[in-house]
């Protein structure tokens, strides 16, 4: 069901390099599900939750973006929650792979289960986010392709050799994977070796496309998948990783 | 009561001047828990042709200012799938369904047009044709088309209204759409990682609010030069330019990729114009 909301934006404040923006909304989306507003521009712009919680979300977003400018008590034309989030009801173990930019849709899963370990990859020591929107709690490995910080390499590279990383994703209960789109077929792979024959749905990706309808109308958003073309908005945005090998 | 096929045996009257665009609003009840259906004339599908198309490669979207640019190539799962997964809704709507046929091959288009025939809420067909088509390959188009028993409805590319609409009025079509939207191009910006040179365009169906004048332009140049009722697409984002193309002479106005920003808009405009 597509539902209308008129959220409230509340304030926005600079997390550099992004800001916190947050909304009152009566029915916040969960992880990975996403809100289409009505900011600026001609068509409506995805929010994906950063955080949650009973009266609202917020989205952390790049300098510039629209909702940065709104000003406080500004009322939004919304609409949602749409799409498919996260799917880890039950799981105790979760591990949360991300590059670091796209790091804020996943921030809500790192409260979600008992035991959470979190893999961000950056390019460089300064590209890595900030923690302090990282819970004690979560067992942390970054990942710089220059070796500046934590492990040296890829994504692919660790999920491939013998190391911690590859370490976590052999014991998770679930695997929530947020990276550039055509990294996943690799990356599904990477997980069918290390895993052997994960469960359907054991590894979940969030494709961040252009959804401009958001009600599976306009086929911008469509991707190909194992068993045919998708649509993001409404068959998505979160997939089961090991769909998207579509090289395999 | 609007007859947008007067010439056909069994008509197409529709209620209300107002109906989304080809494209812009799925093939079934997408919309369903945001637009109220009743105050609409008709449905008009997304585009379908006989066989599953695929989707295009390379951007599909890019905004302009208040502008877009959309290069979807089409997707569709094909005919059959669409009837499967769609025909009970279009059964249960209580307004015409016209479905958009891409002009693929003559032939297909006779298949899918029979293959059309005879589904209970499918109350005509619009046939999309490609841009810079020849007259003697869009009649054959339509030739094509009424192989089925629905009226046609032809939707006229936009640089192609001459010589493509007096030409298919005389080759029967009950109906024009005018138009498609423009194709237009972007440049993209440069690939750095690939190393490419030279300008790289991205290309695509432009919408937005300045395609309404050229829209009234082109209604007022040619709805006196043609013979059969015209519905009016492009650009149309108020009451009072859909107001304007009614005026013009249009028997009927199709809101097209506005509504993905505001889907009540469908509605408010044919609520406002039903109440005039």
């Amino acid at each position: 069901m597509i539902r209308e909301q008129v959220a409230v934006f509340r304030e926005a404040r600079p997390e550099p390099p992004l800001w916190w923006v947050r909304f009152e909304v009566s029915v916040p989306p969960a992880a990975g599900r996403f809100m289409l507003a009505d900011l600026a521009g001609p068509v409506r712009i995805p929010l994906f939750a950063a955080a949650i919680d009973p009266t609202g979300f917020a989205i952390m977003a790049p300098p510039g973006h629209p909702a940065t400018h709104l000003l406080p008590g500004a009322r939004v034309a919304m609409l949602g929650p749409l799409g498919k989030g996260f799917r880890i009801e039950n799981q105790q173990r979760l591990l949360v792979i991300t590059e670091a930019g796209r790091l804020p849709p996943l921030l809500p899963l790192l409260t979600s289960t008992a035991t959470t370990t979190l893999v961000v990859e950056a390019a460089t020591r300064a590209r890595l986010p900030s923690l302090h929107r990282i819970p004690p709690t979560v067992e942390l490995h970054t990942i710089t392709h220059d070796g500046s910080a934590g492990h040296t390499g890829t994504l692919e590279q660790l999920l491939d050799a013998d190391s911690p990383v590859r370490e976590s994703l052999r014991w998770a209960d679930c695997a929530c994977f947020s990276c550039e789109p055509a990294r996943y077929p690799a990356l599904a792979r990477s997980v069918r070796r290390a895993r052997m024959h994960p469960s359907a749905d054991f590894a979940q990706a969030l494709i961040e496309v252009t959804m401009p309808c958001g009600a599976g109308a306009c086929e911008v958003c469509r991707i190909q998948t194992r068993s045919g073309e998708r649509r993001a908005c409404s068959d998505g945005p979160v997939f089961d990783l090991l769909e998207l090998d579509t090289d395999g | 009561m609007i007859e947008l096929a007067p010439k056909h045996k069994y008509g197409l009257p529709i209620q209300h001047p107002v109906m989304p665009a080809a494209g812009v609003f799925g093939f079934g009840n997408e919309y369903h828990d945001l637009i109220d259906e009743t105050v609409l004339g008709a449905v008009v599908t997304n585009p379908v042709s006989l066989h599953a198309r695929k989707a295009a490669r390379g951007p599909r979207f890019m905004t302009h200012g208040d502008h877009f640019l959309v290069h979807t190539g089409l997707p569709n799962p094909g005919l059959k799938r669409v009837l499967k997964e769609h025909r009970a809704t279009w059964a249960r709507r209580s307004l015409p369904t016209i479905v958009h046929l891409i002009a693929t091959t003559p032939p297909e288009v006779a298949q899918a047009a029979q293959l059309l025939s005879g589904i209970q809420g499918v109350a005509g067909l619009e046939l999309g044709l490609d841009d810079g088509a020849e007259v003697e390959a869009a009649c054959a188009f339509l030739e094509a088309a009424r192989e089925g028993h629905h009226p046609i409805l032809v939707r006229i590319p936009f640089g192609d209204i001459y010589p493509l609409a007096e030409a298919l009025a005389e080759c029967g079509a009950d109906a024009l759409t005018l138009t498609a939207p423009p194709r237009a191009r972007l440049p993209l910006a440069p690939d750095t990682e690939h190393d490419t040179e030279g300008l790289l365009l991205a290309k695509g169906r432009l919408y937005g609010p300045a395609l309404m004048p050229l829209l009234l332009h082109q209604l007022a140049r040619w709805i006196p030069r043609l013979a059969v009722p015209v519905v009016a697409c492009g650009g149309i984002t108020t009451t009072d330019a859909a107001r304007a193309c009614l005026e013009l002479g249009a028997a009927a106005v199709q809101i097209d990729a506005v509504m993905w920003k505001r889907p009540n808009l469908l509605t408010e405009i044919a609520k406002e114009l039903s109440n005039e």
